[in-house]
């Protein structure tokens, strides 16, 4: 299966081998590993990998997998939810608010050719300013939003097209 | 003058609301939580013996709102207000609201709390208390400037009085390069602020952040409970505070501690508050006082055995602070926010799906979270404080550490592996802090690619094999573990 990380453009091609007992064979792109997985009462589970004990635990919220290995957390979707999102070209096809919030300043208009890492968006939440930026470069074919409009999470604060001189690169480069 | 108190309002949220109402009780109050509309389902809100609603989610037309607070503590009858810390607790208008209600304010006095508020008020009753400043004047003549400099040493800071955020800063390495930046600097802070006044002060380079903790009552007994080191700052927020501050000299202690009580006395300080100092080689600078209980309190507790809001209680009805027991061994705290390291810290929302709080000897976690608790945008980000406590700092470290690999928070991204690694790295063993700390060794921060590794294991294991995971979600089956997706692979291997 193929999963992407929230956050991130890049695909993580994954494959269960085998399982013998605890024993999991797991592929990583061109990597194999093994691990021994024991699930515990408490719905987490310990994982050993190389020696190395990961107290993890798994949750699903809408489509994408949740997991914590010790104190760090990670959001995975697969592949095929993330790329319905995708088009030829283009990092992303809409630009969606990371968390419920204010739309502070709006810095792109319809028609208007974005490059990657520029900034589109300024949204305000929990105190602090978050600027929304373009994953690749890109035409804004529509923005959805106005300044001084709340927005939820998830919802489109701008559509993009694929820049008209895209020569329709399969993924583009991720700014940040 | 004795004031008995028998019901406390708590004007704040979170883990502070939680943390007061624990101790009030233990006091002996009865206590009342208020909420917004977001925190209806807030554990602060269950924990007090009674909760009123104070308005909608807004902080400006709720925890900010003092008529609303005030007519809440009426109507409940509580005799005594505590503001936590942030909101309202640095108001001196919100402490004389309170006052003219008739009810007591668990803080220092209106006037106290307006005069400390004013940084340049402050500084001023610093200067008269005989506590080091940082060294400056204020000019835009170069002669003044030069003879400032040559005084103080290079390198100097020069700024726009009108100033803020960096605008208008500029180090000056040496002589040759002072005229030319003392002219940049007058016009730039005339065209940006419009006032083109100048300070030229000395520039600390390498600064770490110690304050004293400070108790006073209104007998005119004023104590310091020691110090916290709080060099470990991101954007001049504090991550990752302690006490002892590592290296500190005795003599230097004894004489910060002197100037914290100097300081206190002089603008007739009551309940708990904090000096904060930069300190750089064998100098130290007064910075500000923060005229309330501060989030890293509870390391100074750590140590001292004692219960910072039970003493702020002792002193709001009326009792005395009394000398504090000997400190013993070392406390470290780092706090949890709802942030993505891995993305600029961005703020992060979310339900909390599952929590595993660590245990054991010396660990504390002040929280307010629990499964299904929200976190919603529209308080700041604090999740939660883990605090431990060891014989020496490395005991601390390590049982902090230790206690970090035992904590999982799923359903908001937080920053709790990325203060793992903060506390587990030689430099911080080291303690080479400074408020520079993260800038130096941490702003190029990863996860460890091993742990990379073992989440997407995990979640392969989780998700299983799609056509399954399909069958199963389209089945309704809803009482389902986490790793189903490892049966539906039995499940899958099995049709092969």
């Amino acid at each position: 299966m193929k999963l992407v990380r929230a956050g991130d453009s890049h695909e993580i091609d994954v494959e269960v081998i085998s399982r013998d007992g605890a024993i999991v064979r797991i592929r990583i792109g061109n990597r194999e590993l093994a691990a021994e997985f024991s699930p515990n009462t408490d719905g987490g589970g310990l994982l050993v990998i190389d020696g190395r004990r990961y107290p993890i635990f798994s949750a699903r919220r809408k489509d994408s997998i949740l997991v914590s290995v010790g104190p760090a957390s990670f959001e995975f979707k697969p592949a095929e939810v993330a790329s319905r999102r995708r088009a030829r070209g283009l990092a992303a096809t809409e630009i969606t608010a990371p968390m419920p919030g204010k739309i502070l300043k709006v810095l792109v208009r319809d028609g208007d050719l974005v490059e990657a890492g520029q900034p589109l968006v300024v949204i305000e939440a929990m105190k602090m300013e978050t600027t929304l930026a373009a994953e690749s470069a890109a035409m804004v074919k529509q923005v959805r939003v106005e300044e001084g409009q709340t927005v939820d999470h998830g919802a489109v604060v701008i559509e993009l097209s694929p820049p008209p001189a895209s020569s329709g690169r399969e993924s583009a480069p991720r700014a940040e | 003058m004795a004031r008995p108190l028998t019901k406390l309002l708590v004007a704040n949220r979170g883990e502070i609301a939680l943390r007061i109402i624990r101790s009030a009780r233990l006091f002996g109050l009865k206590t009342v939580a208020v909420y917004s509309e977001a925190d209806t389902q807030s554990m602060h809100v269950s924990a007090a013996d009674e909760a009123i609603a104070i308005g909608p989610a807004e902080a400006a037309m709720s925890y900010l709102n003092i008529a609303s607070i005030i007519a809440a503590a009426k109507r409940s009858g509580a005799d005594a207000i505590h503001p936590g810390y942030g909101f309202l607790s640095e108001r001196a208008e919100f402490a004389q609201a309170v006052s003219d209600a008739q009810i007591v304010f668990v803080g220092p006095r209106p006037e106290v709390m307006a005069a400390l508020g004013d940084k340049v008020a402050a500084r001023r009753i610093a200067v008269a208390a005989g506590v080091p400043v940082v060294p400056g004047i204020e000019t835009a003549e170069i002669g003044a400037a030069r003879e400032f400099a040559a005084r103080a040493g290079y390198p100097i800071l020069i700024k726009a009085a009108a100033g803020g955020g960096g605008r208008g800063m500029r180090v000056v390495a040496e002589a040759a390069q002072l005229e030319p930046a003392l002219e940049a600097a007058t016009r730039e802070a005339a065209a940006a602020f419009g006032d083109g006044r100048i300070f030229v002060e000395k520039y600390l380079a390498r600064p770490r952040h110690i304050e004293i903790q400070i108790l006073g009552d209104e007998h005119g007994n004023v104590i310091a409970l020691g110090e916290r080191d709080c060099s470990i700052q991101r954007r001049h927020q504090k991550i990752i505070e302690e006490s002892p501050a590592p290296g500190l000299s005795d003599e230097m202690r004894a004489k910060m501690i002197e100037a914290a009580l100097k300081l206190a006395r002089a603008a007739h300080y009551t309940s708990a508050g904090t000096a904060e100092f930069l300190v750089e080689g064998d100098n130290f600078y007064f910075l500000e006082v923060n005229a309330r209980l501060q989030v890293e309190h509870p390391v100074t507790e750590m140590r001292f055995g004692c219960d910072l809001v039970c003493e702020q209680l002792r002193i709001a009805a009326g009792g005395k602070v009394s000398a504090p027991a000997d400190p013993r061994g070392a406390a470290i705290e780092c706090r949890i926010n709802a942030e993505d390291p891995e993305h600029d810290f961005r703020p992060a929302t979310g339900t909390v799906l599952h929590l595993s709080v660590p245990g054991g000897p010396g660990v504390r976690f002040d929280s307010h979270l629990a499964r299904g608790a929200e976190v919603t945008p529209w308080y700041d980000g604090l999740l939660g404080k883990l605090i431990c406590y060891g014989a020496n700092r490395e005991q601390a470290r390590g049982r902090l550490v230790n206690a970090l690999g035992e904590f999982a928070l799923l359903g908001v991204t937080n920053n709790a592996a990325y203060v793992r690694d903060i506390i587990a790295s030689e430099q911080f063993r080291d303690a080479k802090l400074s408020t520079h700390f993260i800038d130096e060794f941490f702003s190029t921060w990863k996860l460890s690619a091993a742990e990379i590794d073992a989440a997407i294991v995990a979640a392969a294991i989780a998700a299983g094999d799609p056509q399954v995971e399909a069958t199963l979600q389209r089945s309704g089956n809803k009482h389902r573990s986490p790793w189903d997706g490892l049966n539906s692979f039995e499940l899958w291997r099995s049709r092969r």
